[in-house]
């Protein structure tokens, strides 16, 4: 449907609740509404007109317009148009109207500008805490534009521990993280277990907040913003960098020139290689056949040597700056490339036909961790994820970016919606990656690789962007505004949808299958808070807690 | 004491020494090759002897639940093993053949099985729970394989006597009976189970419940319960070869025990090619795999009731 259809209707169906509408091309859409008719027009887009949710957005627009600004970003993927429904809140405390009932994938974010800004969604079916740790006070909002980034309130008791919810009766409670062999990175699942069948879970997180957001807000400047970007993601982090410089470009109007696009595009593939590789290697490691961990390791090791010539680096490529790329390809690292693509290729063919037949891994994976395409839709799931249940998005086809729409893929869905047909799904899409990348390494024109940028971008501008990571869409959303940083920046990673979609996932079946069924989503939480020290030549160990690093680190010493 | 009564000794002593020299390069084969197999270079042989002797020299923490059923339970479990290694034949026939028949031998292995049991309550975490649990389920459908094996000898040869169920027993009747064929193959496809290596080794499987009973130990103890585990893989593929590969003596000791570990040896690389090739199963589709072999043996018990 294209876009003016859809205000078309929207103006049918609601009137002078429409306030204004948005076209600023390229496939966007700006939509301010009324936000007592907020709720209903976000169900009538959701299920009536059939849009994927995307995320919601809180920002403390109180500084320009006196009020605060909530907007829930939805997709109409066949269209290829991300449309935000956006609208100002004037009272105080500012209250909106939850949508989480009618549209159950809003759950965590209507939470997380709850905590954040306090913007209270009325009617939410589960108000608890998600972001900020239990023993942060009542009523201070590090997001808000009077709150500093480093401001620590008065009466926060950092080891206050979970209030947690009371478990199902009959149920017994197993712990499952902070710390787990097979979790890297901190979360905590209290699973609820009767016998050896999974009957629920509550789920804590964001134990290593790291407030990027707000950094970027109020320290950082446009050109800064790339390098804390790529940092959100130990893995896929030039998803971040590439979809943040995107957003400020859409806001600004800035399209960067075609060699830098397809220099984008070919870094995307390569990292979208080494993370399913790395992908099937962990799964593999879950269940315990290691051989195929070992192998998809020693498979994809070559393609973090190449990364490395490239960019200088194994995983941190440092790609883009507004409205262009900082380095270039050379004519030898393009012929070595190509030579590291076709082992790949071949290595990774014969992994794939060994695999396809294996009873025993089947075994394993076949009818576990299922989602429905209805779970899909109500959960907001993406990337491999709804792939693999039949739910053919994709936005590198659907939302094109970078130089996508020069070259041909095809999009890898499965049937299943296990993770059985996850792990074909991503086997699968190895080579589309390969086949991209060898199509932009044909055709990238010759050119600069950055534009010329005005001294000031234009303020005030909205601009979206959505990335496909390997876990599936990334989306960015940016502000602009003064001071060369944009006045808010939000950022949506693929793991925030697609862990809401766990508990669906693990309920009813057994505990061993639980660890595969977490690891099939290819989760991502953040990284480590506190270390450990050895002084080699006393040989003396020293564990800092978080409190001495955190003065540490304000301090410089280490 | 008479000198019979000394060589019985001397022989079961002897068999306690090859199996704590032969078990840490027995492991030591199996990871080489393992890490072969997955494109590796992997450690050099000896490394389990280091490792071993590492752990030996480490504080020993005590940090479970109840730490004197732990200490229990590790010697109870490192004693079990041991003992059975003077019952098993490495070489010449059983050595102790007064101490115990078949059935003791059978009690034994259950007793290592318990031991583990053991270890895992007295850790008293959930995951070390779980293990028990997980242990006690595979002990109750996977131990009455080897017992129902043991018997069809017995039966054959008509005695419970080490000696002579453990050289060849389930061939004993008319050549190659088909209860002794039909034992072969059920054994050959549970082995990997009895020595709890991949895909069986759901019990203390390390990305599930992080080793589940073994989780609380540290340094000796760990050592001693690790040792085991090498243990039981030379034994259990010794105890393979008696039953079922008796062929190729040729009278003299030292040679005979070469021979004898050079099939065991075989059995271990079979077991390492296995676990490298597979993932681990779950709990329930493991039991239901061995309630199937142990139908296929009770009805080969009753064949050999009958002779065949």
């Amino acid at each position: 449907m294209p876009a003016h259809k859809i205000i078309e209707r929207l103006k049918d169906q609601f009137g002078v609740a429409i306030q204004r509408a948005d076209l600023p091309g390229n496939g966007r859409l700006f939509v301010f509404v009324d936000s007592a008719a907020l709720k209903s027009i976000c169900r009538f887009v959701f299920r009536d007109l059939d849009a994927r949710y995307v995320t919601s957005i809180g920002s403390d627009d109180r500084p320009y317009s006196d009020s605060f600004l909530v907007a829930h970003h939805f997709a109409f993927d066949r269209t290829g148009l991300l449309c935000s429904l956006l609208t100002h809140l004037t009272g105080n405390p500012p209250k909106v109207d939850s949508i989480s009932k009618e549209v159950p994938a809003a759950n965590w974010a209507e939470r997380e500008f709850r905590d954040l800004l306090g913007i209270e969604p009325v009617g939410h079916p589960y108000p608890k805490r998600l972001v900020l740790p239990d023993g942060w006070p009542e009523g201070k909002h590090p997001l808000r534009k009077d709150v500093a980034w480093n401001y620590v309130p008065e009466g926060y008791d950092e080891d206050r521990e979970f209030a947690f919810d009371e478990p199902p009766e009959g149920c017994m409670v197993i712990p499952f993280g902070p710390f787990h062999p097979t979790l890297d990175e901190p979360a905590h699942f209290r699973l609820y277990v009767e016998g050896e069948m999974v009957r629920g879970c509550e789920y804590r997180g964001f134990m290593a907040h790291r407030g990027i957001e707000k950094l970027g807000e109020s320290v950082l400047t446009y050109n800064e913003i790339p390098m804390a970007a790529e940092r959100i993601c130990g893995i896929c982090g030039c998803v971040h960098n590439v979809a943040y410089a995107q957003a400020v470009e859409q806001a600004a109007a800035i399209k960067p020139p075609p060699r830098a696009e397809y220099i984008r595009t070919i870094m995307l593939e390569l990292e979208r290689l080494h993370s399913h590789l790395l992908w099937v290697g962990l799964a593999c490691h879950i269940v315990g056949f290691d051989t195929l961990f070992m192998l998809s390791f020693r498979i994809r090791e070559p393609l973090m040597w190449m990364a490395e010539k490239i960019s200088g680096n194994r995983k941190t490529y440092a790609l883009c700056l507004i409205g262009g790329v900082r380095w270039d390809f050379t004519a030898e690292l393009k012929a070595e490339l190509q030579q590291v693509l076709l082992k790949v290729e071949q290595e990774w063919r014969a992994v794939v036909e060994a695999v396809a037949g294996d009873r025993n891994l089947q075994k394993r994976t076949l009818g576990i961790g299922v989602t429905s395409p209805e779970l899909v839709k109500n959960v907001g799931l993406i990337g491999p994820v709804a792939r693999a249940a039949g739910v053919d998005i994709d936005c590198r086809r659907d939302h094109p970016y970078a130089a996508y729409d020069r070259v041909e893929f095809k999009v890898i869905t499965g049937t299943g919606g296990d993770v059985w047909s996850r792990l074909l799904v991503r086997a699968q899409e190895v080579f589309e990656s390969i086949r991209i990348i060898r199509q932009c390494l044909e055709k990238m024109p010759e050119g600069p690789l950055q534009l010329q940028l005005p001294d000031e971008l234009p303020i005030g501008r909205m601009g979206m962007s959505s990335v496909e990571a390997p876990r599936g869409e990334a989306h960015h959303f940016v502000i602009t505004g003064e001071n060369n940083r944009p006045r808010r920046w939000r950022v949506r990673a693929p793991t925030y949808q697609n862990l809401q979609g766990i508990p669906a996932m693990i309920k009813d079946q057994q505990l061993a299958d639980m660890t595969i069924s977490l690891g099939s989503i290819d989760p991502c939480f953040s990284c480590t808070d506190r270390m450990e020290i050895v002084d080699i030549r006393s040989g003396k160990t020293t564990v800092y807690t978080q409190e001495e690093l955190r003065e540490m680190a304000r301090r410089k010493v280490l | 004491m008479s000198g019979k009564a000394i060589i019985e000794i001397l022989g079961g002593l002897a068999n306690v020494v090859i199996v704590l020299i032969v078990a840490p390069f027995f492991e030591g084969v199996l990871r080489k090759l393992t890490a072969r197999i997955q494109s590796r270079q992997g450690p050099p042989l000896w490394q389990p002897y280091y490792d071993l002797l590492k752990l030996l020299g480490k504080e020993d923490i005590e940090s479970g639940e109840s730490p004197p059923m732990q200490r229990f339970a590790v010697y109870l479990s490192f004693a079990a093993i041991m003992t059975v290694a003077c019952l098993v034949p490495f070489g010449s026939h059983a050595p102790a053949n007064s101490i115990g028949d078949v059935l003791v031998l059978i009690y034994l292995l259950t007793l290592c099985g318990i031991a583990t049991m053991l270890a895992g309550l007295a850790a008293g975490s959930t995951y070390s729970l779980i293990g028990m649990n997980r242990e006690m389920m595979s002990l109750i459908t996977l131990e009455p394989l080897l017992v129902v094996a043991m018997v069809i000898g017995a039966i054959h040869v008509h005695s419970f006597r080490l000696d002579q169920v453990l050289a060849g027993s389930v061939y004993a009747a008319a050549g190659f009976p088909w209860s002794g064929l039909i034992m072969l193959g059920v054994m050959l496809v549970s082995f990997q189970a009895f020595v709890q290596r991949v895909p069986f080794d759901i019990a203390e499987a390390e990305t599930e419940i992080m080793e589940g009973p073994l989780m609380e130990y540290s340094g000796p103890k760990l050592a001693l319960f690790k040792y085991v585990q090498m243990a039981k893989l030379v034994i259990y593929s010794a105890l393979f070869v008696a039953l079922f590969i008796p062929w190729g003596h040729t009278g003299l000791y030292p040679l005979d025990v070469l021979i004898h570990l050079a099939k065991c040896l075989v059995m271990v690389l079979g077991v390492t090619w296995v676990a490298a090739t597979h993932a681990r199963y779950r709990m329930d589709q493991a039991i239901r795999f061995y309630a199937l072999l142990l139908g296929i043996s009770v009805i080969a018990l009753g064949m050999a009731v009958y002779g065949y």
